[in-house]
């Protein structure tokens, strides 16, 4: 090690952290203490989830069937449409 | 006793190895950062981790090297965080009056602001190497980066700091 790498160590010596510093850390680590939730209150909220996911499931459900409805008056409608163009075109020759 | 200061799991106690490593953990911070209040958020981070997963301490050892890798990770987290204070130049390193020499602590505070200087992969290599003593194969696993990587930092390092010393009048005993 030459007189720059020895220099280097005294510079980067360890140093403290101010006074109080592990009295700090372990009042807020304890705050922070997270407690663990009850089996109860975790089936609970599984339970909400589910029926949650099952309510938009079948809400999903129900617009999809609106739709397909939608789409099938609309295409009765084209149809329809289509057969008076038609007559009329033929009346008018 | 609360959980915190022992984890029943392991034996291992909270409180003293914060007592052990927090003067590692906490100048790993600061000779990267350069910056006391910001280098104490880091290691007081570190020290939360540390009791979210006390339970897997294997060992004092294990708890240092675990608490080194973490610092190091947090603490370039925290440097690439930093908006209010922009980063030091080398141009901005003021040249001292009188030339430093070896052994003054003029010479250490040089030394410590040019290091601030560099990029914070040599930055940090710099420190696990003349700060924790670590040798270049054990750098490269804190760091997670190829072994090759790290005696470049180191070597570059070296050199650009030798030149910026001559420049400032400081050289070889």
């Amino acid at each position: 090690m030459d007189w720059l790498e020895e220099e280097l160590k005294s510079a980067l010596s360890r140093k403290e952290p101010s006074e109080g510093f592990d009295a700090r850390v372990t009042a807020a680590a304890q705050r922070r203490k997270v407690t663990p939730m009850p089996r109860r209150w975790l089936a609970a909220a599984a339970a909400v989830i589910v029926l949650a996911g099952a309510g938009e499931g079948y809400r999903w459900h129900q617009g999809q069937v609106a739709k397909d409805q939608v789409m099938l008056a609309m295409r009765i409608a084209g149809g329809k449409l289509n057969r008076v163009q038609t007559q009329i075109a033929g009346e008018r020759q | 006793m609360t959980g915190l200061q022992r984890a029943t799991e392991t034996g291992y106690d909270f409180g003293e190895l914060m007592r052990e490593h927090r003067s590692m953990v906490f100048s790993v911070a600061y000779h990267f950062l350069r910056d006391r209040d910001q280098a104490e958020e880091v290691a007081q981070d570190v020290f939360f981790s540390l009791h979210r997963n006390l339970a897997a301490v294997q060992s004092t050892a294990h708890a240092g090297n675990w608490l080194r890798k973490v610092a190091v990770q947090r603490s370039i987290d925290a440097a690439r965080r930093r908006t209010r204070r922009p980063q030091v130049s080398l141009e901005d390193v003021a040249e001292p009056s009188t030339r430093p020499t070896s052994g003054d602590p003029m010479l250490g505070d040089l030394l410590r602001k040019l290091i601030a200087t560099l990029p914070e992969g040599p930055r940090m290599a710099m420190v696990l190497r003349y700060q924790e003593d670590l040798d270049p194969a054990e750098i490269a696993e804190v760091m997670e980066i190829p072994l090759g990587t790290v005696k470049s930092h180191i070597q570059r390092s070296l050199v650009l700091l030798r030149e910026k010393l001559a420049r400032r009048g400081v050289g070889e005993r």
